[in-house]
């Protein structure tokens, strides 16, 4: 079957999902008396992350002209996801801009603004899993574990993105940012322990007891064509390595963790855009195995230019 | 109130594609879309006894539609007649629909201009039936094998629901909850 969501949904979800986390995190450590100045420029990064996710979201409509329609229908999921992304996106900026001069007067409202954008960027971690979980046509995706799944990979790829940029501006006092390093390594170790046991007990029910569909799609990431993507660029690369680096706890083998578990966030979020194997009615997929394919342009030019026959 | 329904005759369709033609010429499909296929069940039976399933597709107008309450701008919608329909001018293109029908009913062209990719799908041929509502779609006009029944369901003198009330019909899917509203009178291969 044709595949609808493509690159530019799976660099959203991950980049909003990474967005979300890095805003969340920040609120966190600002109330376990950190100050907001070690956390500008992993703010300055979630505000570009969500950007160019919001970006990739508008680019990939079919009719971006009318995207403000997006507002209009609160059942719908995209809907409360596109709200959130504005009120995190808003807040965010105001809070950075209060630290410019001739915006000094917001200063008075970094807490309320930080504690605005937190709480949006937690509901957009889970609303990138909610998404594609409330979509019962395909039952690889609509298992309660994917929000889960996604939450705490977004949370583990925020920890990362913390740890290579905290304390970057502004604030410099060396001893807070070893301090919040700390944490974030120690977080996002656990973080990725626990992505590991989703993975494997997701996996392993849909396997052992989903539907024909929901095996079918999870035996291509176990032994099947995403096979090498998901143990060599996942569980490897994304998971394993970055956790065997942090315990052994250097400081380079940190950032460079913190690069593969970025990487990993990316390629699960493309592993699942991509497995979307839908409920299919019997003989449908042989239909459209065997649709002409290739011929629509010539067939629309001819429709377009040919005498017409029978008027 | 009006309830419509279409009632597919499996016992009847022969698999020509007839309907599939006569949708796509009527709406003036893109070439890369297609409202409803026949697919085939496959071949039942040991020779010399064998048959083949046909099984004619189309949106099912779902009663609760998993595309309707998804779509973030209002487009897809419901009208009181339980036929779902898309208002192409207020689709802004996200897709999400289409990935939330069940029975892959919905779909948009990547034939027509980059900026006018809308969902699109099945009307029951709304823009026909606002016209003359007695109107009845262009493939079940077009079925010579009478395979395609359409009609209100409410109106107990309706062909339809004389059918639905008296043989048994199957329906798609039922267990995901969308209660849809097409009905297959299956084939048994010449038996009850």
């Amino acid at each position: 079957m044709k595949r609808y969501w493509t690159w530019p949904i799976a660099i959203y979800l991950f980049l909003g999902g990474l967005g979300g986390a890095i805003l969340f995190l920040a609120m966190c450590l600002y109330f376990m008396a950190f100050p907001i100045e070690l956390f500008i420029a992993p703010i300055i990064v979630s505000l570009l992350a969500l950007g160019v996710g919001c970006f990739f979201l508008v680019f990939e409509l079919g009719q971006p002209t009318v995207f403000y329609r997006v507002f209009l229908r609160p059942t719908a999921i995209i809907m409360w996801g596109a709200t959130l992304l504005s009120i995190a996106l808003i807040a965010s900026f105001l809070l950075l801009i209060s630290y410019w001069e001739p915006f000094a007067m917001l200063a008075g409202a970094r807490v309320p603004l930080l504690v605005v954008s937190g709480i949006s960027g937690a509901a957009i971690m889970v609303y990138t899993g909610v998404l594609l979980a409330s979509l019962k046509a395909h039952p690889f995706w609509s298992t309660p574990a994917l929000p889960i799944l996604f939450f705490v990979s977004a949370l583990s790829t925020g920890c990362a993105a913390h740890s290579l940029s905290v304390g970057k501006l502004l604030e410099s006092n060396p001893e807070l940012v070893e301090r919040a390093l700390g944490i974030f390594h120690s977080v996002d170790t656990g973080l990725i322990v626990f992505e590991l046991m989703i993975v494997g007990i997701y996996l392993g029910l849909l396997i052992g007891a989903g539907n024909v569909v929901a095996k079918k799609a999870a035996l291509k990431w176990v032994k099947g064509d995403f096979s090498l993507a998901f143990w060599l660029g996942l569980v490897a690369c994304g998971l394993v390595i970055p956790l065997v680096f942090y315990l052994m706890g250097s400081e380079a083998l940190g950032v460079l963790a913190a690069v593969l578990v970025l990487i990993g966030g990316l390629i699960l979020r493309f592993l699942v855009v991509w497995t979307n194997d839908m409920m299919l009615i019997k003989g449908q997929q042989k239909y459209h195995d065997r649709l002409p394919k290739g011929d629509e342009k010539f067939l629309q030019i001819y429709k377009e230019h040919a005498e017409p026959r029978y008027e | 109130m009006t309830r419509l329904v279409m009632i597919m005759d499996q016992t009847r369709c022969i698999g020509c594609h007839s309907c599939t033609v006569a949708c796509r010429t009527w709406n003036d499909l893109p070439m890369d879309i297609t409202y409803n296929p026949v697919v085939s069940e496959g071949v039942k039976g040991v020779f010399p006894n064998v048959h083949e399933n046909w099984l004619p597709l189309i949106c099912m107008h779902c009663e609760n539609p998993p595309c309707v309450p998804c779509c973030p701008t209002g487009a897809s919608m419901q009208e009181e007649d339980g036929t779902v329909w898309i208002d192409s001018a207020k689709c802004m293109g996200c897709k999400v629909c289409i990935n939330a029908c069940p029975y892959s009913s919905r779909d948009s062209s990547h034939m027509v201009p980059r900026l006018e990719q809308y969902a699109r799908k099945c009307t029951f041929c709304k823009d026909e039936r606002d016209v003359d509502p007695d109107f009845t779609p262009y493939c079940v006009k077009t079925c010579h094998q009478k395979a395609r029944i359409f009609g209100d369901l409410d109106d107990p003198n309706s062909e339809v629901s004389k059918i639905i009330n008296s043989v048994e019909t199957v329906r798609l899917l039922e267990e995901l909850g969308t209660d849809p509203q097409v009905y297959y009178i299956p084939n048994r291969g010449g038996q009850l």
